[in-house]
């Protein structure tokens, strides 16, 4: 069982608003982790190529902060006694921490905010309680429900990052400025005393639709504008632009001077600053050309990397061993999904691929110890997932059917050993199917 | 064939092109000698037909144009050539030329950006140290940092050169032969319009007017059936603009529910320059000039025209350039608005056109 309970000054209240603003344009849900001295917010985006997180130093952002965890039996499932971790959809955070904008009635604005994990195994009912007490004795309650969630992290060696500039976002901000609203990628490289950030768009670009092709920016500002730049000079990193709006983006509101670290393209680069107890960094996948190739202008280096698009990634993820990898895969690689563990359901299949499948007590219902259940198109399709995830677990229990199919299940697995016996194989494997896109 | 300018008043540059670009997305550019014309032929709607010297926007002095039949057309994504504009608005210098990469041609925009800082660079790097020494500026090479100059600190000029580089299209000569300027007969009435910004808000309150009340009719004329005067101005209500030559226009918006209009009095009639008219025709014999001698009372004196509301409001969208402007009226065809920027030399010279084409009843 986990407490955890903190409480926060209307300050911090727009600070961790403004972090979930943040966070918000890099997925839908937030994995949330307490630790005895700190509180961490991550995303880490759907193709897994951008992570942010905000840290919020128990010490220094909060009013009070408690965080325990009372090891019994039952909980000891999770790999880290001295960590909780869930998932929450950062809209609904967003609905209950607001932004100072929003306090139009200043009677009634927020005065103190008191947030409390209601975990209890033998209640039916786990939530995530915000409390926020408001002027003329007005409190407003937030009950919100989480998903338990093993978090995944992007690691950055920081000391192993050889190329580093730290600037004031506001500089970074007014170079954004200039790009249009279709760009969607960034390069960054230095020459002769000035850092370039170019914006490009990976399109197709057929000759008649030239007039539609975006419009290339690219934007010289001197080293001397950074506080200090130590990178290579010609060397080509590429981020999305909306990663790279979206960190200045909060930088410029926390104040706080941004610091930027890489090593080479398709290496990971990390945006960092901290500023009042929140610590916060941006992983995010670089691609683009290796050092040494010549590129003197930014604009020929952009059908390049464009060319480049996705097999750069993917070759990090051959290259690289098992840490890095782990943590930062490419992108829309399936098969690396730890999550819904798609791997590993795979690989059973494909051992067991010669058995039809064992579960057919839906169709049994209807058409029991016949074959044509072979062709139910809909009914695979409904059930597949639930084989997939339930089925395949090669024990051979069938506890996972509906409940108003128990009764008579001793029947019809009875049925499934005669279908077997009968030796007429299945027309196509069910590890074929994925390619339907029915559990994608 | 070569292009290659500084831009003298990237403002008026940037005004121009953003209300140009309200009314169609591809604009031909025709680059001569002494004149650039931009025009706008949308599919549907208002044509702008504009012209300016040189001077109106470009540095003379550096403005190169050569091509073997004397001018360059080239097809403009409007919109993003005003995106690109705003850049170079607050620059010092920007610099306009027509370039191309691999086979696509470019209008490449050259702006150098300056502005002050207020903060401190304590830990300023001279440029030195890190163009020689690529390869081993690690994070840990921190040496440099004490070498900081003075004048890393206090308030400094800094530069941002940003190079924004459009797609274009270049036309041959040939495809823009057929090309010309609408014809139209001589007008009803020349007026001097009112003050744009107070012209457009009223227009835009009409058209709004018009439209909820409209939205909220549409079922129940439908089913009346009959109504073919409605049936047109399903899109948007249609603005009913007139004028007579004592100084009146009259804007005015009609529903089945309501009427609604106002009137400007004491505007100016321009006459027409004798010198501009056809061989053999007398200044008298002119629609115009005719209608100046109907009395300021009769309703015949007006000419009118009926305009799409939306339309109308990008039009007048040309009131950010604050010129003067002439409206023609031709009864019952069309509107002609002749935009004259201020601060050019010669006004005449610079002159957009819109011709806008009226509703029928």
């Amino acid at each position: 069982m986990t407490t955890l309970s903190f409480s926060l000054a209307p300050k911090a209240i727009y600070q961790l608003h403004d972090a979930l603003m943040c966070l918000a344009k890099f997925d839908d849900s937030v994995a949330i982790e307490a630790e005895i001295d700190l509180l961490r917010l991550s995303v880490l985006n759907s193709t897994k190529t951008a992570y942010s997180a905000f840290v919020f130093e128990a010490d220094g952002f909060f009013e009070n902060y408690s965080f325990g965890r009372v090891s019994n039996g039952s909980s000891s499932r999770t790999a880290h006694p001295e960590k909780f971790s869930c998932q929450v959809l950062i809209k609904a955070l967003l609905s209950a921490f607001k932004g100072k904008t929003s306090g139009r009635d200043k009677d009634t604005s927020v005065e103190r905010c008191e947030v409390e994990l209601q975990e209890d195994l033998d209640e039916s009912e786990c939530r995530l309680v915000i409390r926020l007490i408001c002027g003329l004795g007005v409190i407003k309650l937030y009950k919100l429900t989480y998903e338990p969630i093993h978090v995944q992290h992007a690691i950055f060696d920081r000391s192993k990052a050889t190329n580093e500039w730290s600037i004031e976002p506001k500089y970074l901000k007014e170079i954004t400025d200039h790009f249009g609203p279709s760009a969607e990628h960034l390069d960054i490289y230095s020459e002769q005393g000035k850092a370039v950030f170019t914006s490009f768009t990976t399109k197709s670009s057929d000759g008649k639709e030239i007039l539609r092709q975006p419009v290339h920016t690219s934007v010289a500002i001197e080293k001397r504008d950074f506080d200090y730049y130590l990178a290579e000079d010609h060397l080509h990193v590429a981020i999305h632009m909306k990663d790279f709006k979206a960190a200045i983006a909060h930088a410029e509101t926390a104040n706080a001077k941004i610091t930027a670290r890489f090593t080479r393209p398709s290496r990971p680069l990390q945006f960092a600053y901290e500023s009042e107890g929140i610590k916060t960094e941006f992983t995010l996948m670089t691609r683009g050309d290796s050092p040494g190739e010549d590129a003197p202008g930014s604009s020929r280096a952009a059908p390049q990397l464009s060319a480049r698009q996705t097999p750069a990634p993917v070759q990090i993820s051959q290259r690289n061993t098992a840490p890095e990898t782990a943590q930062m895969p490419p992108p829309r690689s399936r098969s690396i999904r730890p999550l819904t563990g798609t791997s590993t359901r795979a690989s059973q299949s494909n051992t067991e691929t010669q058995q039809p499948p064992p579960s057919m007590e839906f169709d049994s219902l209807f058409v029991p110890a016949d074959d044509d259940r072979q062709w139910d198109v809909p009914n695979d399709e409904d059930e597949g997932p639930v084989e997939d995830e339930l089925g395949w677990d090669a024990t051979g229990e069938q506890t996972s059917t509906g409940p108003g199919l128990r009764d008579i299940e001793p029947r019809m697995a009875q049925t499934s050993h005669e279908e077997e016996e009968m030796g007429i194989p299945p027309t196509q494997r069910m590890s074929q199917l994925h390619g339907l896109g029915l559990f994608d | 064939m070569r292009f290659r300018t500084q831009i003298a008043n990237a403002s008026i540059f940037s005004k121009l092109t953003a209300s140009l670009s309200s009314l169609g997305k591809v604009c031909w550019m025709r680059l001569e000698k002494d004149f650039i014309r931009f025009t706008i032929i949308p599919d549907q709607g208002t044509q702008v037909w504009a012209q300016l010297p040189i001077d109106t926007i470009f540095e003379e002095e550096s403005y190169i144009c050569e091509s073997n039949t004397g001018a360059i057309n080239l097809e403009v994504p409007i919109g993003a050539l005003h995106r690109a504009l705003r850049s170079a608005v607050s620059a010092k210098l920007s610099n306009l030329r027509l370039t191309k990469k691999g086979n696509v041609p470019l209008l490449a925009l050259t702006i150098r950006a300056t502005s002050w800082t207020t903060t401190s660079n304590a830990l300023d790097i001279p440029e030195t140290a890190a163009a020689t020494d690529h390869s081993s500026s690690t994070i840990d090479n921190s040496t440099t940092t004490t070498t900081a100059r003075p004048s890393g600190t206090g308030p400094r000029e800094r530069e941002t050169v940003i190079t924004q580089e459009i797609p274009i299209k270049v036309l041959h000569e040939s495809a823009v032969e057929g090309l010309h300027q609408p014809r139209c007969r001589d007008p009803d009435v020349n007026i001097l319009l009112p003050s744009l910004i107070q012209l457009k808000s009223i227009s835009e309150r009409f058209t709004k007017l018009a439209t909820t009340n409209s939205s909220n009719k549409t079922s129940s004329a439908a089913t009346a059936g009959g109504a073919t005067s409605t049936t047109p101005s399903l899109s948007s209500p249609k603005l009913e603009l007139s004028a007579n030559m004592h100084g009146s226009l009259k804007v005015a918006v009609g529903t089945d529910a309501f009427r609604i209009s106002s009137v400007w009095t004491d505007l100016l009639n321009p006459s027409l320059d004798p010198g501009q008219l056809d061989e053999g025709r007398e200044l008298g014999q002119l629609p115009s000039e005719r209608m100046r001698e109907v009395p300021a009372d009769d309703e015949a004196g007006w000419a009118k025209v009926r305009i799409d509301g939306k339309d109308w409001s990008r039009i007048l969208s040309v009131g950010r350039l604050n010129p003067r402007v002439v409206a023609s009226f031709i009864n019952e065809t069309a509107l002609v608005l002749y935009v004259f920027l201020p601060g050019s030399w010669n006004e005449q010279d610079s002159c957009l056109t819109y011709y806008i084409t009226s509703y029928a009843v």
